[in-house]
């Protein structure tokens, strides 16, 4: 993990399909293919090599992207946790009201 | 294929517009791909393998120091 801290190494990893690789494997994919129609080939049959090249790094910057993400979104709830445990005044429990409670009275007009 | 001719429709005006994308300044000899560059597409290709490696081995790798962390295993 180049970007990321040590602390980073606690959470899950995510899996290797993941919604940031598989996004970002299909744009490498269409690049490959907007080369070979800006170049005059046939967009899917020409090129192989660039379309799996293409959507392999695409894929592998969506793998570290995820990865970044999770890290970010777990910094934020660990600050978010650590500030309703400081000021717990400011979270009051507050008791479920059932729907009875909360629904206005009915009077039908037939 | 009809998903390729969405993108051949851009040169249907009859002059290629995107000519400057595949031209050479001074040799200019046309692309010939019956005859590929094997060299390029042998690069190409092994990269893409070492590539998928480094993702399954980085990948393994996370999950082992996730675990250990964890005290899960």
């Amino acid at each position: 993990m180049g970007l990321l801290p040590d602390e980073a190494k606690v959470l899950p990893p995510p899996g290797i399909v993941n919604r940031n690789s598989v996004w970002f494997g299909l744009c490498g994919w269409a690049t490959a293919m907007l080369h070979n129609s800006l170049n005059r080939r046939p967009a899917l049959k020409a090129g192989v090599h660039r379309q799996a090249l293409f959507t392999t790094v695409g894929w592998f910057i969506g793998y570290h992207l995820t990865k970044y993400e999770n890290y970010k979104y777990a910094t934020l709830d660990r600050d978010m946790n650590e500030y309703m445990r400081l000021h717990p005044e400011q979270f009051p429990e507050k008791e479920p009201k059932t729907f009875a409670e909360i629904v206005e009275p009915f009077h039908p007009i037939r | 294929m009809p998903f390729g001719r969405l993108f051949i429709v851009l040169n249907m005006n009859g002059f290629s517009l995107f000519s400057v994308f595949s031209r050479n300044s001074f040799i200019a000899s046309k692309p010939d791909p019956s005859k590929p560059n094997m060299l390029r597409v042998g690069l190409a290709f092994g990269s893409t393998a070492v590539l998928w490696a480094l993702l399954f081995k980085q990948h393994s790798t996370d999950v082992h120091e996730y675990k250990t962390r964890n005290g899960l295993e």
